[in-house]
This record gives structure tokens, sequence and C-alpha cells, in this order.
């Protein structure tokens, strides 16, 4: 059969990103809309190659958002001069760790960054300048990037390689609850009700994409349900953490711009959701 | 027709198909105001320098047809030692060269030539590369060269980024994320030597209007708090916002009153959000509906320990370099302790009150008159509440019951309920006694301002008192110690 449910899904959802590609034009709706639309298409195109070409090419479209959420990140953070060759053993960590996960080699995806990249990063800084002060805090920052927006990202990609439905689920769920946040921001609500909605509106929708999707991901009901209910939870927990980091930063989240904290902006409901529901997920089926 | 589509030259596709792709996938190029050049048919660019990479950037922003009909100002030394560098230059970007100390040969003469062939220019007035992330005075070369061409459009470019992708002293290129600001057009007027001062001032403008980013600040010192004392009506909000916003001229100063506000360089930033805050402020709402003395305290109460408790947070968060207090928790409760029991403060309680609310209570005996005057003060320490921070200052805002009644009347909100002539003037009565116990007793400066004057002439009293006073705590506020223009 030419056209499988698969298939016509991937169709539905090219759809609805062309749709809302759209609508953001025409209507300049919020900026928060218009600035995550191009990132869910990365995703999609991540998803599309990695499913119907070749896990091997679309796993570098995630590698090339980590790259870009990266050097917004080194672009923000105050970095001595002498921090460069710092810097750059940063961002070589990218092609090792995604190699490792295009190649199926989970032990060096998993020791990569927390091994590898951790000590390399601090006898480069201390190989290449003689400045002492303010060391401690370049490798911290440095280390910080590389953890969150490498290999925290890197584990999406680890996951769509065991399953690039799950993956898919993943994102959509990931999508789903910024989508209530920002709806729900909208008004100004108490801190307190305003995070136990953002955790429970969600909850229903995805429980009910989880299920729809169970067919091709494969995950049993219970575990589709803790994810309904657990990726909003690590939704918000990112979210509010990336969002301290943000402030400090420098990033404006009324003027988000390309190297000014729209990339970071847009995955920070990624970051705590890629490593937990991976080694989650991991952990309980044997298929993983 | 001028404009028919032509063969590009192999340089412009080397442009096209090599330099643009790999500049904006290695280093994100930014555009602001690209249309300020759209539909320019000669200009001279003017922008600062960091970086060999602005070149190579301004290329980026520039209309296809200008592509190989734009030249910027290079130095012809440093080029001359590498004679592949040198040709690589003409072969991309075709500069025009000058030789820096080259004599009597006037150095317009090469940007003179090209502007009057209907070429462009991009000059960087600074004269060479500064020091990272630094601008340098412009040159008046640029002046004089628009002086010559009046009609010739100057646009103003700034340029952030290629300081940390590839600054003057190294070598090694990396990727870090590049913004290029293009001002709106400008033509020639007035003097050389002013139209370049202007020059410099939109590209500082535009870079003002970069986003910024992180910066590393230390952090040693320990923000001073001045608070800022007076009856409702004697207009403490308004110096206490006054005297942030004044203080905050080469720092961050906050503001803790109804709403916690940060400031900045003399102008008020958003402050992110703290949770206590909101706690706070919705306890403050509740205090302003009270019907009576009786319900307005718990509420009121509680709203200060937060407001206390704000301070301490407000320290950790936001690093403020000074902390200014719409009321002082401490000093406040103080002298409400008058309100309810004018004729047991005292001088000695009023010091008891301030020793028990300042975590100094096991310093009395635990007969002490006062916790048999006020319960409530045992109860507070029992609870592990009673630790308020003492302020560093205290400017007391003295006004007369009846000028604040007429204030608070014309402001046309409903009454507070303590708000009567009678209360207040107690509260002020207290207010003084804590002023001179303060001074007397703690030594914290305690300095009494005229509340009927204006707003204005407040705030210049207010920070002549802090200057005069020359609190080492506050030494580090260049607002006081420079004389700013209000005074």
């Amino acid at each position: 059969m030419p056209f499988e449910a698969p298939q016509i899904t991937v169709a539905a959802l090219f759809a609805v990103l062309t749709l809302l590609a759209l609508i953001g034009r025409r209507l300049g709706v919020a900026s928060a809309v218009l600035t995550y639309v191009p990132y869910l298409w990365a995703f999609f195109l991540f998803f599309v190659l990695s499913e119907f070409v070749s896990f091997a090419v679309g796993i570098w479209v995630l590698a090339a958002l980590s790259f870009l959420a990266l050097r917004e990140f080194f672009t923000l953070v105050d970095l001595r001069i002498q921090d460069r060759w710092g810097i750059l053993a940063a961002y070589l960590a990218i092609p090792f760790m995604f190699w490792f996960i295009q190649g199926d080699w989970y032990g060096m995806f998993i020791i990569s960054i927390p091994v590898y990249a951790f000590l390399v990063i601090p006898a480069v800084i201390a190989l290449s300048g003689r400045e002492v002060e303010g060391s401690v805090l370049s490798i911290g920052a440095l280390d910080l990037g590389l953890f969150f927006l490498v290999y925290c990202i890197g584990h999406i990609g680890y996951l769509a390689l065991y399953s690039t439905w799950t993956a898919i689920l993943v994102v959509a769920a990931v999508a789903v609850c910024d989508l209530f946040a920002w709806l729900l921001k909208a008004r100004d609500r108490a801190p307190v009700p305003g995070v136990a909605l953002e955790i429970l509106a969600p909850a229903p929708v995805i429980a009910v994409l989880a299920l729809a999707v169970r067919p091709w991901t494969g995950l049993p009901l219970v575990h589709s349900l803790v994810l309904a209910v657990g990726i909003p939870g690590l939704v918000a927990l990112g979210c509010h953490t990336i969002d301290h980091l943000e402030a400090d930063l420098g990033i404006d989240r009324r003027r988000l711009q390309p190297g000014r904290g729209e990339v970071i902006n847009t995955l920070k409901s990624f970051v705590y959701v890629g490593p937990v529901v991976f080694h989650y997920l991991r952990y309980f089926l044997d298929t993983y | 027709m001028d404009r028919a589509w032509r063969l590009p030259s192999i340089p412009a596709l080397v442009h096209l198909l090599f330099i643009r792709p790999v500049l904006k996938l290695l280093f994100g190029v930014h555009v602001e105001g690209r249309e300020h050049l759209a539909d320019l048919d000669r200009f001279i660019v003017v922008a600062n320098h960091n970086s060999h990479l602005d070149t190579l950037l301004l290329f980026q922003v520039l209309p296809l047809r200008h592509l190989r009909r734009t030249h910027p100002v290079a130095a012809f030394e440093y080029f001359s030692r590498s004679r592949f560098g040198r040709w690589l230059a003409e072969f991309l970007v075709q500069p025009v060269w000058i030789v820096r100390g080259g004599g009597d040969e006037d150095p317009l003469a090469g940007m003179r030539a090209r502007l009057s062939r209907g070429r462009s220019i991009i000059i960087f007035p600074e004269g060479t590369r500064g020091r990272a992330g630094e601008m340098a005075r412009f040159k008046t070369g640029v002046g004089r060269l628009a002086a010559e061409f009046p009609d010739v459009p100057v646009v103003p470019v700034f340029l952030t980024g290629p300081e940390k992708a590839l600054p003057k002293t190294r070598s090694l290129l990396i990727p870090i994320w590049n913004q290029v600001s293009v001002g709106p057009p400008c033509f020639f007027h007035g003097s050389a030597g002013e139209f370049t001062a202007e020059l410099e001032g939109a590209v500082r403008e535009l870079a003002a209007g970069v986003v910024p980013s992180h910066r590393r600040r230390k952090r040693t010192r320990r923000p001073p708090t001045l608070a800022v004392l007076g009856i409702d009506g004697s207009g403490k909000s308004t110096l206490s916002r006054a005297l942030a916003r004044r203080l905050s001229a080469d720092g961050r100063a906050c503001l803790v009153s109804d709403g916690v506000e940060l400031f900045e360089g003399g102008a008020a930033v958003q402050a992110p959000p703290l949770l206590t805050e909101k706690v706070r402020t919705t306890l403050g709402r509740r205090t302003k509906v009270a019907g009576s003395l009786k319900s307005y305290k718990i509420p009121k109460l509680a709203e200060l320990l937060l407001r206390d408790h704000v301070v301490d947070g407000l320290r950790d968060w936001y690093a403020p370099d000074v902390i200014v207090l719409d009321g002082s928790p401490l000093l406040n409760i103080t002298a409400w302790t008058g309100l309810y029991r004018r004729e047991a403060l005292s001088q000695a309680m009023c010091l008891s009150v301030l020793r028990v609310l300042s975590g100094q209570g096991m310093s009395l005996p635990a007969d002490d008159p006062v916790y048999r005057t006020f319960p409530e003060l045992g109860t507070v320490e029992r609870l592990r509440l009673a630790h308020l921070g003492v302020p560093d200052a205290v400017l007391f805002l003295d006004v007369d019951p009846g000028v604040s009644m007429e204030r608070i009347r014309s402001r046309g909100e409903e009454r507070q309920a303590h708000e009567t002539a009678d209360k207040l003037d107690r509260l002020r009565d207290g207010y003084r006694l804590v002023c001179r116990v303060v001074e007397g007793e703690l030594g914290i400066a305690a300095r009494t301002l005229d509340g009927a004057l204006g707003a204005e002439d407040v705030a210049d009293r207010a920070m002549e008192e802090l200057r005069r006073l020359e609190l080492p705590a506050f030494a580090h506020l260049t607002g006081l110690t420079e004389v700013d223009s209000h005074g």
C-alpha cells in the first residue's frame, strides 16, 4: 500500500506546521508563536529524514540545532578572551556526540560529554592562558551550556534512534505543553494555580496523543499515561530553571531574536524532558 | 537599462556562494534595519571596528548590486606584510588603501575619487580596531569627506559579535552570533566636527539598542539600605522612587515600595519576579481595604515582615548596589507601636522595641517592661520573626498631618483605616521619636527633611544630605560622589 498511517500522520503534521507558519506570517500573531515555528520545522525535518531517508542523515539536523543553541549561549555569556580554545573544544563535542548517537554507540554517547568533554575543557583552558582569575566561572559556564544544550538535547536524538515515533510523541507533547503555557501566561495568574494548570491542563491532551500513536511507538499503556503526566511536570521544571538562567544571561523575553535568546528560549522546554524520558523508557522497556 | 541582469563577476559569485553561506552558517549574522540600505544608490557606511570580520559582515548586508561597487577603507601597511592577504583583500572587497602617516599625501584622496565615480565607501572612523567591546572617539576625516559630498547619505552601522568571534589580539576564529544594526541614513549639515560627533552618537545609539547580555559582576559588597520614613501623604513614595532613580546613575538600585522596582543607569528596568514579593503585594492590597485599625494590624504586620524578607531576597537575586526602602519594616513597626499605645512609648521603650525586633532581644532581661506593654513582641520573638534589618541611613520626611490629609484627599483614593489627622499626628510623633533613638542610641544617621517642599526640591535636599553624611556604606555610589545635574 503506498500510503500507510504513519505517512498520513506525517502529511498531517506537515499540513499543521505549514498552516501555523502561514497564520503566523499573515496575522503576525504574538511573537512567541512566530519564533517557535521554525524550530518545530527543524524537528519535523529531523524526523522525516530519519524515518524516511536515514537516521544517519536526520540526526545532523538535531546536531545543527544544538550548535545554534550553544552558539547563542556562548554569545550571551560573559567569557574571557582566553576561553576561546575552551569554546572551540565545547563546539567540537557536538559532532563527536552526535556521531556516537548515529552509530548507536550508547556507552560513548553517555560519557562523551560528562567524562571526556568535562575533562578536556578545563585542561584546554588551563593550557591556553596564564590568567587565572575567572577560570572557575568560565569552565562552569562552558560545561553548563554543553550539558543543557548539547547533552540534554542529544537524548532526544538517541530516543529517535530507538523509536522515531516515541521521539515525535515527546516533541509533540512538549509543544502542547508550551502552547498551554503560552495560553495560560497570556493572563496574569497567581503563581501557584498557574503552574498547577500548566501541568494538569496538557496531560489529557498528551494522554490522547500517546494512546493514538501507541501502535507505532509500542509504548505500554501505563508508561504512556506516566509520560502524559510526567512530561508537563518536566517541562514546567525545565522552563523555570532556564528562565532563571535567562534572567542572568540578559535574555529579554520581549525582545527575542536569533543570537539573543530565541534558540535557548525555544528549546528550554526540552532540556529536562529529553534525558529523563529517555532514561525512564530505557530502564523500563527491554526494546530500548 | 542600468539594472538589467548581468552575469555576476567571479568575486561576486565567491561572496554569494561561499562567503555569505559560510558566515551565515558559522556566525549566524542577524541584521536589523537592512531596509535603510536598500534604496540607496551611493552611500558612506560608518561602523565601529573591532575585528577583521567587520568588513566581511558589512558585505553580508550590502544589496547585491553594491557588492562590487563598495570599497572599505583599509590600512595599507597592515596588508603589505603578506602578498596573498593583499591579493585576497583586492579580490574580495577592493579596498581603498590609505597609508598611515603617509606624509603630505591627502588620506581622503582615494575615497574622494571613488565617491565621485558613483561608488560607495565603508569607513571605520575609529582609525584602527579598538579593544574588544569598546568604541574609541571617531576621527573627523569622515565628517570632512561628507562635507565634500553633501548629497551622499551616511549610514551609521553598529557591529556586535566580531569582537568575540575574532578579537584583535587573537587569530583563532570561533563561532559567535553576530549582529549588524543599520541606522537610518543622515546627510551632512553643520561643520565636519559636529557631523562626526553626530555620527558617533548615532552609532552609540545603535549600540545601546542591542539587547544586553550577561555580565560577570563581583559581589563582595553587601548593598546598603536607605530607609525613607514619613506618614501617609508625606510624599515618601515619590521621594524614595526619585532617590532610587538617582542613586542608580552608575549601577543598580532596588526600590521596595508597594512593589519591587529595579533601576539601572538612572532608568527603570523590568525586575524578574520573586515569589515572596507576589505574596507581599497581595497582602499589601488587603491592608488598603481594611475597615478598622484592628483588621489592619495583622496583614500590615505580615506585610512588613515579608517586606523585610524580600529585602534579603533582593540582595541575592538582583545584586543591587543600593536598596531604597519606602518605609523600613523595623522602624515602621516601632513607630506604629506608638499608634496603638501612645502613652507607653518612651525613649527607653522605643529602644527596647527596636532591640527586640532587630534580633537583639537576648540582651534584654525576660521581664523587661517592653514584653508586658507589647505582648505581641514576645510572640514575634518566639516565632523567630524578630530579625528585621537595620537600615544604614534614614531619611524622615516630616510634614504636617493637615497637609498630608489634604494630599490624601486630592489623590481621590479611598482612605485607609489610620488616615485621620489625629492618628497621623500620633504616627508622626512616633517617627520623630524613632529617628531620635536611631540616631542617638544606635548610631545610624537619620536626617529630617521638610516634606512641604515640592517633590524635586525634596529629592535634591535628600541627595545633598546623603552627600554631606559621607557614609562609608554609600561611598561606592558614584551618583552620590559626582555632582549630578539636578544638584
